[in-house]
């Protein structure tokens, strides 16, 4: 019997199943960075608003990436369902908190689908996501040095402000 | 074509010649590629089964299930999804038995 499952896939169907799962997340990350940016522009902080904004359109590109992906194996890319994107935040370190717990859940779940690739032996799969395990510590690092700086200048006085445009480090 | 896996109403062949699978579901016989197979597999697989037993999400038992871009239509009851699961399980399970014994 020919091997016509494997002739036609690249990866292992199980990990096509966590990159879909991958390819939803990203579209969470997206939309949810999305709620983040009109809260920030509603609520004064413009520049994080064009932060955020980036953020989203990076998101939909790690999404479009991962898709492309599991379509150049011969696996079934699915067009991601969300729901459940929270709107509301008490305050600008509140969102980055939330950010940063978001991208920590991202990490996570990228490290499991290594993981599991390295099990089953699926090295295409493993190499893939090289690039988004380094991507992952970078994202972190930029959402936590964001927060020390929120916490180095405090949000007494004119600190929202100066805050706010101290975001614009971030954006290049 | 070759028998890969059977459950109990249904059976998973493979054919090398035409490089397509075939499922039989009883009433009909299905001619699947392996694009159509997966994407067979993923909306099985989300049939969440606990829904049956729930009055308000699934009154009847019944899921309706249109295959190969909506060339077939079956519906099946709790049992036979049920079974239609564990077929596709075995066979994707067979799939990884026939290519680790490649190896
Ligand atoms: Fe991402
Ligand atoms: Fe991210």
């Amino acid at each position: 019997m020919k091997d016509i499952a494997r002739q036609s896939l690249s990866i292992k169907v199980e990990c096509m199943d966590l990159l879909n799962n991958q390819i939803k997340k990203e579209a969470h990350a997206s939309a949810t960075y999305l709620a983040m940016a009109s809260w920030c522009d509603q609520n004064g902080f413009f520049t994080g608003a064009k932060f955020f904004y980036k953020q989203a359109e990076e998101e939909r590109e790690h999404m479009m990436k991962i898709f492309q992906f599991v379509i150049d194996a011969g696996g079934n890319a699915l067009s991601p369902e969300i729901s459940g994107i929270p709107h509301e935040y008490s305050s600008i370190v509140d969102i980055f908190e939330n950010a940063l717990d978001h991208e920590i859940s991202v990490t996570k779940s990228i490290h499991n689908i290594v993981m599991k690739a390295r099990e089953l032996g699926d090295l295409a799969t493993e190499k893939f996501l090289d690039w988004f395990v380094l991507e992952q510590v970078e994202e972190e690092n930029t959402i936590r040095d964001i927060l020390d700086m929120i916490e180095l200048t405090g949000i007494e006085g004119v600190g929202l402000q100066i805050i706010d445009g101290k975001i614009n480090d971030w954006i290049d | 074509m070759e028998a890969v896996f059977s459950s109990k109403y249904y059976t998973f062949f493979q054919s090398d010649k035409e490089r397509c699978f075939y499922i039989d579901f009883g009433q009909k016989v299905v001619r699947l590629s392996f694009c159509q197979l997966l994407a067979l597999r993923q909306k099985v697989s989300n049939i969440r089964i606990e829904d049956h037993f729930d009055a308000e999400l699934n009154t009847h038992g019944f899921e309706i299930l249109a295959l190969c871009n909506k060339e077939h239509l079956f519906v099946l009851n709790t049992l036979e999804i049920i079974d239609l699961k564990e077929l596709l399980v075995g066979a994707f399970s067979m799939f990884e038995v026939s290519l680790s014994a490649l190896v």
